[in-house]
């Protein structure tokens, strides 16, 4: 069974509904409904995540694949569409349906995510730490000692200095923000992590360092994950499959070396051929 | 496929490449390509650059997607898949545990060393850890890496190592089907022999390999047949010596009109 599946996934920003489709997307070159003024965000994306997986959502600044990430993390509400988890009721709940508390709770355990701005994700103004046990916590743990050693293990994991444990995440480096986040989001062991953009912003030493780390993750502990990112060598060192978002939508998935060898559309091409210069 | 045998199965295979940044331009790649391999044995493709050999492969592997035409694979559970048509995870499954492709460009990760990247191949093929560092060292000394390579990145070898070090992770597990792209182009002779050795007795052990080497004397010696591409048809197939008789002869006679 999937992980993850995302059916139909749609997000307009603005006044009214599906009339604000017609004219946009790819073939128009606009995500601005020339009806409504609406911007199209994302528009009938669908996909399913095995656990283990990794897919990708390749795209340029404002193609709409974070805004798929929004949605399916809760970020922001969804115009249409659903999205099931096989964690939670087998399936046979769409999350979309749940009342905000609920689908807050599914960030305890269920469904994590690493922001390429690590202050989305973290408290900067807390200890690396007390950000972890404020994760454990919410998922009952109550025993200091037991949270303690928890959060030295997962640090220990994301080669965060333990002698740095305490000292609040504001005072750390870019990169070492972002090894927090992660120990943070796979705190409770989720089935499903979304990663937007990760390692965008970082040196690129640090950001090799970062990427390093994240694919030996997602290799130990199966989860099954979505990774965002302008950059190909993101997507080609973590990702099986992807797809290419162009003015919110789809217009290309397949095998990832399929898509970096044999681009079928003109966007895809296009965005292939300026990564390989 | 009548042959119960027949591990691939190819039928009117077409692939051509839409270039949009030139105005849609169409290059031809397959032009309608017909090949049976049996299982355990080894075909090798033959031609001048350009007549479609590694776009051959590239389809079966699903890096190409073909235009038309199947692509039978029969699976270890006897049944066949068209690998034309088949799903991106079916098709991403069956890479990992039964299809092994070796190009002649490292596709190793990079920031691992030599050791972790074909220990890792072996891991992926199902085999747990303490034996998959031991079938590493194994399959490296195989094609003959030094082991005072072995905990260096494969990015700081040479274009003749990087080759073996691909090949190796490509092999360390016997994949069913095994297609080779160019394995041995950039080797010195020591080494080649090494690599062609290794290659002759993946055969031996049951696995099928459709391959391209570009030095004749590989394919009379490793393939159990030679198949024919120019301008995307398969134009001659048949046992090694009499096909490669021809084609010499063909490429001796456009060297003459060249003259």
């Amino acid at each position: 069974m999937n992980a993850l599946t995302v059916t139909n996934l749609g997000k307009i920003y603005g006044p009214g509904g599906a009339e604000a489709i017609a004219g946009t997307g790819p073939d128009t070159g606009t995500t601005v409904s020339p009806l409504t003024g609406a911007v199209v965000g994302c528009w009938d994306v669908s996909f399913e995540v095995a656990p283990g997986e990794a897919i990708g959502i390749i795209g340029e600044s404002g193609s709409g694949k974070s805004t798929v990430m929004r949605c399916i993390a809760g970020d922001q509400d969804t115009t249409t569409g659903s999205v099931h988890l096989a964690s939670l009721d087998n399936g046979a709940t769409d999350i979309l349906s749940l009342p905000p508390s609920e689908r807050r709770a599914l960030r305890v355990d269920q469904l994590s995510v690493v922001y390429q701005d690590p202050s989305e994700g973290l408290d900067l103004h807390v200890s690396a730490g007390g950000n972890i046990a404020d994760r454990l916590t919410a998922a009952n743990w109550r025993n200091f000692g037991q949270i303690r050693a928890r959060a030295a293990e997962l640090l220990a994991r994301t080669e965060v200095p333990l002698d740095r444990m305490d000292d609040p995440v504001r005072t750390y480096s870019g990169g070492m923000r972002q090894r927090v986040q992660l120990a943070k989001a796979l705190a409770n062991r989720p089935p499903v992590l979304l990663l937007d953009e990760p390692t965008t912003g970082l040196d690129a030493s640090v950001a090799a360092g970062v990427l390093d780390l994240i694919r030996d993750l997602l290799d130990e502990t199966g989860v099954a994950a979505v990774v965002v990112s302008h950059d190909f060598k993101v997507i080609e060192m973590l990702t099986r499959r992807c797809m290419v978002m162009h003015h919110g939508r789809v217009v290309e998935a397949g095998l990832t070396d399929q898509l970096l060898e044999d681009p079928q559309h003109a966007y895809s091409q296009r965005l292939v051929g300026a990564a390989r210069g | 496929m009548a042959h119960a045998n027949v591990l691939l199965s190819i039928r009117g295979l077409t692939k051509s490449f839409t270039l949009h940044a030139a105005g849609g331009r169409l290059v031809r790649g397959l032009c309608g390509v017909d090949l049976d391999v049996v299982e355990g044995t080894h075909v090798a493709l033959a031609g001048r650059s350009g007549a479609g050999k590694s776009s051959l492969i590239k389809c079966v592997h699903r890096t190409y997607v073909a235009d038309s035409g199947q692509i039978g694979y029969r699976t270890p559970g006897g049944g066949v898949v068209d690998l034309a048509s088949i799903s991106d995870v079916d098709m991403a499954n069956l890479r990992s545990v039964d299809m092994g492709y070796v190009s002649q460009f490292l596709r190793a990760a990079p920031r691992r060393s030599v050791l972790e990247v074909v220990t890792n191949a072996a891991r992926r093929g199902g085999i747990e850890a303490a034996q998959a560092a031991a079938d590493a060292e194994r399959t490296l000394a195989a094609v003959n890496i030094d082991s005072s390579l072995w905990h260096t990145y494969p990015t700081l070898l040479s274009g003749g190592e990087q080759q073996r070090v691909n090949l190796a992770a490509g092999i360390v597990v016997a994949p069913r089907l095994l297609l080779l792209d160019e394995p041995v182009s950039a080797l010195d002779p020591a080494s080649r022999e090494a690599v062609l050795n290794v290659i002759a007795e993946l055969t031996t052990r049951g696995s099928t390999v459709l391959s391209i080497f570009h030095d004749l004397d590989a394919m009379r010696r490793l393939a159990d047949q030679v198949v024919v591409l120019a301008d995307g048809l398969v134009v001659d197939q048949g046992d090694p010596e009499p096909v490669l008789d021809r084609l010499a002869a063909t490429a001796h006679d456009l060297a003459e009109v060249a003259l």
